[in-house]
């Protein structure tokens, strides 16, 4: 896999669509593994997506007494194995993000796969797919280096450049996520 | 011809066992394309797959098209007629529910008239349907009052394109352009909520520098982006249309070549805008001086702009004056007819485009004819087979339907595809009218409200069920596949008109056993109107992706950019628009002391009757709620969540209150998806525009306390 997840928080609308396209994802038993949150909703309208890092040291997997939580050749973090996983809930406590869930009735732990039957063929997953904003995206890691370093470039073509109080407009302000 | 559409390298999750059907979403009119996974060995529908290669919305879906596919197998389906017996719905046959249509359709007729009866229609369906609805009423029933649910949604954006344009087509350019574009006027859309899939153009052009002013008076996920945020108050539009027109002539940005050589009234115009300027325009829009210069600025010195706008300036008593002063502000700076510039306004229907051009609306006939012209009546009577001197006259409005009612002149309706118990402004008096019938019918595939009301329900399909084309908001006619067989006894809504028909004595006319049949003379009807569609056929929509009207003969390209040489008035230029500012209906005072407004949420459609029934989006927004800014609820002393009383002239009604600095003080807004005691449209004004009979369901005064 030589694509990366790319999320630019501040194009997100708000509109969920990537968690009902979690849902579709196929091993994803109709339960969206991914969260939209508003910043302050008091305040502005802004909402941001979250979802798996894809670690490569997972301090969700590192946490589990049981290691039921498996990471592939290509280094995308799995749900808890079902046989293995003992219901302690460690990685929901472990994940400096929040990102794994807890289904109380089943009694495992299910978290962001990043659609693993379709990546694995390169195909995107189901949010980046869909996302009307772009603001999840799934693109090569050549692609995502020159987008980080298009809001210098944006700004210098508006005239600004920096300064020493604040050269922190300047950082690109984007997050890539790495599986490999 | 295929049935799965892609184009060569693109790469789709195909599961194991199950087929892909391509085809697009049956709700708003981005018309999103996507296709429909089927499982084989039962086929019923079972998700959803990207369709990354539809140059529109290249695989992206909002949350309504993503679980769209959920509505064709729901257990809520009708899937048998109903007949009201003692105040309760029993499933009979098609040949009782048929009987029962037949003895009161004409007995009706043969005490009052043929004008007892008439038909609701709606957008939401096919070319095909939308094209037979007219036909039905007119023929069939041989009635005048057939009337659609487009006057609720795009009829003031339609008169304001006439009036300046002469062609109502809803965008004057093709939506992969916008990346192109500098800088993007949007007006009354909450284009992220509404049509998300266009957010992805934006961002395009906005990585490239390209500037957005927004008009709302809430701070939506679209004003929050846009470099200038014009808030206005609700029923302001024509005076910041002037207002921005009075400094565009001001400073200099008029397009004086352009103007001279392809517009009409440019001195009228420049007369009318003078007194609005900045200061005055602020006072009456509430928008602060420095918002507007800057606005003007920006638009008036973009080399590429397009001006949008939707429901929020044309559901208006000024809906048609909205959008001819919106519309000139393109024209004065000579964008229309260009690429990556123009005008356009967000269709809100999937189909409203191409469902209000063939003769759905009171007074239209098929190709965007008109019923008052004699020539036309005589070619689209042709075309029928029918006398001209048969050709009933123009009806009334959607609105003005249910004072026919009120009058006795109205004894029966066909309602098809549409829900005013919900979507029409002042409810009560609709549901008065329905209960005033002495007859109803209703075609739908849910049990909506306006169902409820009827005396026989008909079940009909959903869009998978069925095959046909739309014609989607850039004005594109793309094709919509069948996925699976109707399911239980359901029919398709050509295939009832047809039975109706035939009870009626006039199956003749109706003479059809599949869709393309319905396509090639409906193509006929359009030939030489002004939505020509007569050199399409389904292999070239096919094959082209999507062909834009008018298309007049098979070797034409279609016609992606309009109006590049000329404009579609009689004299080929196009009319500016002078006209002054006016007050809504119904304005703030000591008795209603603030503005209420209503729009949509991006997980709802329309009345809600689908996406109510479908489980993810009712989880993310499952009632309506009154949201305020906190300055406002700090005066009732409402807290977040706290239930609030709300009251017009007309209705009342109460929900929680959702607080947020993202409205303006002096407004409060409420989602308008839901029925009964949860339907805002109680409250709203049934105010009409003069032209298109638009209702104001964007501006009412209210009154509120906590409950
Ligand atoms: S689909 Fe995109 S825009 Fe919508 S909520 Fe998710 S990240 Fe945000
Ligand atoms: S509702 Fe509109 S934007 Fe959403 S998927 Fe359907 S067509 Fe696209």
């Amino acid at each position: 896999m030589k694509k990366v997840m790319y999320l630019e928080f501040e194009r997100c609308i708000g509109c969920r669509s990537c968690q009902a396209a979690c849902r579709e994802c196929g091993g994803h038993d109709a339960k969206e593994r991914n969260y939209v949150e508003y910043i302050d909703f008091f305040e502005s309208r802004q909402t941001f997506p979250m979802m798996c890092m894809q670690c490569k040291d997972p301090a969700c997997a590192k946490v589990c007494p049981a290691n039921a939580i498996q990471i592939t050749e290509e280094g995308v973090v799995l749900s808890a194995m079902e046989e293995k996983c003992i219901g302690c809930r460690n990685c929901t406590f472990g994940c400096p993000f929040g990102i794994p869930k807890f289904d109380f009735e089943e009694n495992k732990m299910y978290k962001c796969d990043m659609c693993y039957d379709r990546t694995k063929y390169d195909i995107s997953p189901m949010c980046a797919s869909v996302c009307p904003s772009d603001a999840i995206r799934f693109i090569d890691h050549d692609e995502m280096m020159e987008l980080r370093r298009r809001r210098t470039q944006m700004n210098l073509i508006e005239g600004k450049k920096p300064s020493e109080n604040d050269k922190w407009q300047y950082v690109p302000e984007f997050f890539g996520v790495y599986s490999d | 011809m295929t049935q799965f559409v892609v184009k060569p390298g693109v790469k789709n999750l195909q599961h194991d066992g199950e087929k892909l059907i391509t085809t697009h979403c049956c709700y708003c009119g981005m018309q999103c394309g996507m296709h429909i996974r089927v499982n084989e060995k039962t086929g019923k529908v079972v998700g959803v797959e990207p369709r990354y290669d539809w140059p529109v919305t290249l695989g992206k879906l909002c949350p309504k098209g993503v679980t769209a596919y959920q509505t064709v197998d729901h257990p809520e389906r009708i899937t048998k007629p109903l007949i009201k017996k003692n105040g309760k719905f029993v499933e009979s046959s098609w040949t009782e529910a048929l009987d029962l249509i037949e003895k009161n359709f004409k007995e009706l007729q043969a005490k009052h008239g043929k004008d007892a009866l008439s038909v609701f229609g709606g957008v939401s369906m096919t070319n095909e349907k939308c094209y037979l609805v007219g036909k039905y009423a007119r023929v069939a029933l041989g009635t005048r009052y057939v009337d659609y649910n487009g006057r609720f949604c795009m009829s003031s954006a339609a008169g304001g394109f006439m009036k300046t344009l002469g062609i109502d087509r809803g965008s004057t350019l093709p939506w992969p352009e916008l990346e192109h574009t500098d800088c993007f006027f949007m007006a009354g859309s909450n284009t992220a909520e509404c049509h998300p899939t266009t957010i992805q153009w934006l961002w395009k052009a906005r990585d490239k520098g390209a500037k957005m002013i927004v008009a709302d008076p809430r701070e939506t996920p679209t004003a929050r982006i846009a470099d200038v945020h014009l808030d206005l108050k609700a029923g302001t539009d024509s005076a910041l249309a002037n207002g921005l027109m009075h400094l565009i002539v001001k400073e200099g940005y008029v397009d004086e070549e352009y103007v001279n050589e392809r517009c009409n009234n440019y001195e009228e115009l420049k007369t009318s805008v003078e007194k609005f300027t900045p200061e005055y325009t602020s006072k009456i829009t509430g928008v602060s001086v420095g918002k507007l210069v800057k606005a003007a600025h920006i638009f008036g010195r973009s080399p590429r702009s397009v001006v949008m706008f939707a429901r929020g300036v044309e559901q208006q008593s000024k809906g048609v004056d909205n959008v001819c002063l919106y519309t000139s502000m393109a024209l004065l700076r000579g964008q229309i007819g260009k690429f990556a510039s123009g005008v356009a306004t967000f269709t809100g229907q999937g189909n409203g485009q191409g469902g209000r051009e063939h003769g759905q609306k009171a007074d239209a006939l098929p190709g965007y004819r008109k019923i008052d012209n004699p020539d036309h009546v005589n070619y689209v009577s042709g075309v029928w087979g029918i006398d001209p001197a048969e050709m009933p006259k123009a009806g009334v409005s959607a609105y003005e339907m249910f004072d026919e009612i009120q009058k006795g002149n109205i004894r029966a309706m066909h309602v098809i595809c549409s829900n005013p118990a919900v979507s029409a402004p002042n409810n009560h008096y609709i549901w008065d009218g329905f209960k005033k019938l002495d007859f109803m019918v209703v075609s739908d595939f849910f049990l909506s409200e306006t169902a409820e009301f009827a005396d026989v329900v008909l079940p009909a399909t959903t869009w998978a069920e069925d095959e046909g084309t739309t014609t989607n908001l850039e004005g594109r006619v793309i094709r919509i596949r069948k996925v699976k067989d109707p399911i239980g006894d359901s029919k398709t809504d050509w295939e009832i008109m047809k039975l109706i028909a035939e009870r009626m004595g006039k199956g003749s006319y109706f003479n059809y056993d599949n869709v393309p049949q319905i396509f090639e003379e409906f193509r006929i009807a359009s030939k030489g109107g002004k939505a020509d569609y007569s050199g399409m056929t389904y292999e070239r929509i096919e094959n082209e992706d999507g062909l834009f009207w008018p298309c007049p003969s098979e070797d034409h390209p279609g016609t992606p950019t309009m109006f590049q040489e000329t404009f579609g008035t009689p004299d080929g230029k196009a009319n500016l628009a002078a006209v002054d500012w006016q007050e809504p209906n119904e304005n703030p005072s000591d008795a209603y002391p603030h503005i209420l407004t209503t729009g949509r949420v991006v997980f709802h459609y329309l009345s809600g009757t689908q996406t109510r029934r479908t489980d993810f989006l009712m989880e993310q927004c499952p009632e309506p709620y009154a949201e305020m800014h906190p300055h406002l609820a700090s005066k009732y002393a409402l807290q977040d969540g706290d239930t609030v009383f709300l009251e017009t002239k007309r209705g009342s009604m109460s929900v929680k209150a959702r607080i947020t600095k993202a409205i303006r003080e002096d407004h409060v807004f409420i989602p308008y998806h839901w029925g009964k005691e949860l339907s805002v449209n109680k409250l709203t004004n049934p105010a009409l525009d003069p032209t298109s009979r638009m209702p104001e369901f964007k501006v009412c005064a209210v009154k509120l306390k906590k409950a």
